[in-house]
């Protein structure tokens, strides 16, 4: 009995042993290295599928950052990526096979949030160092998650960029036109609660189904509104819907889109294949972070094109590239505690003068603080721009 | 008005998914899943022969409707003829329409690509609204397939086989009905409509591997509205739901849209449970 006993052990740890093998691709097991695991829909459905592909491009570039400037105090860092196919039981499942095999350091989680709000427990289980790009109600929140952080700026940020831009323009009154998504439909909430507070006039916020196939009902509800303008969240196919729509309707109205709008292959190729100078993009602005928008004299961000197009192409815009700074936030938090342990690391990464020093391409200072571990003060980030053709995830 | 032309022309591309659902239902009592699949791969078809290759729309329709049909007779020869039990033959087709969404992904990417359309992309002032020109277009193209769908069902001796395999298929059989080959004859044809169809429908909907998910779901709702293997009843069900579609969003509220489709869907399912155009027979036994 005992040996059958010992026989199946034997048969499942190898098997175990074997599965793990096969779920993860890249460097691991070096006990002295600083190992680090990405998490990415690279096989998911649509165009998730190229986003998590710059994500996890993002993340193997960071990591090259880290080992050509002396890896984490001294250690060398490796890479582990694994492909989640952006769903939330194969995140779970495939990450606890990578944690029972080689406990990584830090997990950078490339969204969708469904796969951060499943995963994240898991992670605060272990005792690991987490960046996020897909935000969830309670992930940058210290006291539920105390060793995540929301690496990509929130909705609130990217709003209050809005403001500035309002005010440039003498544009009073706003609609709101966002998807059922669950970040569209926090973009838009938040997008009405604070341009109200602000004293911007939001004549009306509509909704759509993400999976709709024709936009002029909702279009000809806001066109009664009159707005000044109309703040877009649309990502794929429902952009052009909505370009569609607003030229059907021969409706002149300014269309100010956010960054799904601008992570929409739409918006950065010439004509059959995206709108680029077509009479439908005219009307159509979209929110950007620097980073996204090509400039010769922003070496940080240059060196992370660099770095990414070694891992090959870089298949949407560098609003997904976030993934890349969490190593140089990283290095600086180690430096400065000496330690890589995720506590030390994370209290770190809540001092400003750490993130000061971190040497970060796509935002200068994330504002992390220990009362919340997302973006603060990054609204001055981003600007708008019309679209235009995207090469290397920036647009020209 | 433009609201009106706009649900119809939405409402004409249902329909037409529908019809294709039903030109297989009638020849062998079970469902095509994928259908609206097709109807996608005809419109990336499009993209390429129009945008890639420059060829003209009349040859584009014949290459998209040779090629989708071909498709078609592949899985019907592979998913659905060794499938004896007809129920297994809705996970089959499913199957199906998996593998095509995941061929169309690798082929073409994930992206959505602008589909030409022959007749230009501005919009036109018509009967006192606006609307695009394949939006008139599809509205007729609709009109058209049933028409003629109906007429060569009653009044041809092929119309009229498959009418009685969809009645009886033993009894057919026993008149020396091929069933066999008209079972793959409609895969065939159901095939022909999707690539010409997908053509159309593209310069709308734009290529997008999603395409195929988002029409599905709504070609049965008009299936079951209009009523199983009634072509007329596709039109009219899908009109209804384009129409209601829009007039729900635009008078209720986006979130409205499905709930006021499935409302109708009830209503229409509890005063006639076989469709609009489906008239149920006792039998006597």
């Amino acid at each position: 009995m005992r040996l059958r006993m010992t026989a199946a052990t034997g048969v499942f740890a190898l098997a175990a042993a074997m599965v793990g093998c096969g779920s993860a691709d890249g460097a691991g097991g070096d006990d002295d290295a600083y190992h680090v695991v990405v998490l990415g829909g690279l096989s998911s459905e649509g165009i998730l599928a190229d986003n998590a592909s710059t994500s996890v491009n993002a993340a193997q570039a960071g990591v090259d950052f880290a080992n050509d400037n002396g890896g984490v105090v001294g250690r060398k860092v490796t890479i582990d990526v694994i492909d989640d196919t952006g769903d939330p039981t194969v995140a779970v499942s495939k990450l606890r096979e990578a944690i029972a095999e080689n406990k990584p350091d830090l997990v950078l989680n490339s969204g969708p949030s469904t796969v951060a709000e499943a995963t994240l427990p898991i992670l605060n289980q272990n005792q690991i160092l987490s960046f996020n790009i897909g935000p969830t109600v309670n992930s940058s929140d210290p006291k539920k998650f105390p060793l995540n952080f929301d690496i990509a700026a929130g909705a609130d940020q990217q709003i209050a960029a809005y403001q500035d831009h309002f005010e440039e323009k003498g544009y009073g009154k706003i609609a709101i036109l966002h998807g059922n998504s669950a970040y569209g439909e926090t973009f838009g909430s938040t997008a009405e609660d604070l341009l109200t507070k602000s004293g911007v006039e939001v004549t009306v916020r509509e909704e759509y189904d993400v999976a709709a196939l024709d936009m002029t009902s909702q279009l000809q509800k806001l066109e009664a509104s009159e707005p000044d303008a109309v703040i877009v969240d649309a990502y794929g196919a429902p952009l052009g819907y909505i370009l569609k729509g607003v030229g059907k309707l021969g409706w002149d109205v300014p269309l100010i889109g956010n960054t799904s709008v601008s992570s929409t292959s739409l918006t950065g190729a010439a004509a059959p294949e995206g709108i680029v100078g077509t009479p439908e993009a005219k009307s159509l602005v979209m929110q950007v972070p620097s980073a996204a928008k090509r400039d010769p004299a922003a070496k940080a961000v240059n060196e992370a094109v660099e770095r990414m197009l070694k891992h090959g192409e870089i298949k949407s815009s560098m609003v997904l590239a976030m993934n890349y700074d969490a190593l140089p936030l990283v290095m600086a938090a180690a430096e400065s505690a000496d330690s890589i342990e995720a506590a030390d690391l994370a209290k770190a990464l809540e001092n400003p003068k750490v993130l000061e020093r971190a040497s970060t391409a796509l935002y200068d200072d994330y504002g992390f603080s220990s009362d919340v571990h997302k973006p603060q003060d990054v609204s001055r980030e981003y600007q708008f721009i019309a679209p235009s053709v995207l090469k290397d995830g920036q647009f020209q | 008005m433009t609201l009106i032309w706009g649900g119809l022309a939405l409402g004409a591309v249902y329909a037409l998914v529908a019809v294709g659902y039903n030109i297989v239902y009638i020849s062998s009592k079970t469902f095509n899943f994928a259908q609206a699949q097709l109807m996608m791969v005809g419109a990336f078809l499009a993209y390429t022969a129009l945008v890639s290759w420059n060829l003209t729309t009349p040859v584009v329709v014949l290459v998209a409707a040779a090629v989708v049909a071909g498709v078609a007779a592949l899985e019907q020869v592979v998913a659905v003829n060794p499938v004896r039990d007809p129920h297994n033959i809705l996970v089959t087709t499913l199957g199906a329409a998996i593998l095509i969404d995941g061929f169309v992904q690798l082929q073409w990417g994930s992206q959505p690509l602008a589909v030409p359309f022959f007749a230009g992309d501005d919009a036109v002032t018509f009967a006192g609204g606006r609307v695009y020109p394949v939006e008139l277009f599809l509205i007729i193209l609709a009109v058209v397939v049933v028409v003629a769908l109906t007429l060569l069902s009653r009044r041809t001796m092929t119309g009229l086989a498959l009418l009685a395999m969809a009645e009886d298929r033993e009894a057919a059989q026993l008149r020396g009905v091929n069933v066999r080959l008209m079972a793959f004859g409609a895969f065939v044809v159901a095939g022909v409509l999707a690539g010409t169809v997908g053509v159309f429908v593209g310069p709308k909907t734009y290529a997008i591997s999603t395409l195929g998910a988002s029409l599905a779901l709504k070609g049965f709702v008009v299936l079951a509205i209009g009523g199983f293997g009634s072509l007329p009843g596709t039109l009219v069900g899908g009109l209804i739901v384009g129409l209601a579609e829009a007039c729900a969003v635009r008078y209720l509220g986006s979130e409205y849209a499905h709930l006021t489709v499935f409302l109708i869907l009830v209503a229409v399912l509890l005063a006639r449970p076989s469709g609009l155009f489906v008239r149920v027979r006792e039998r006597v036994v």
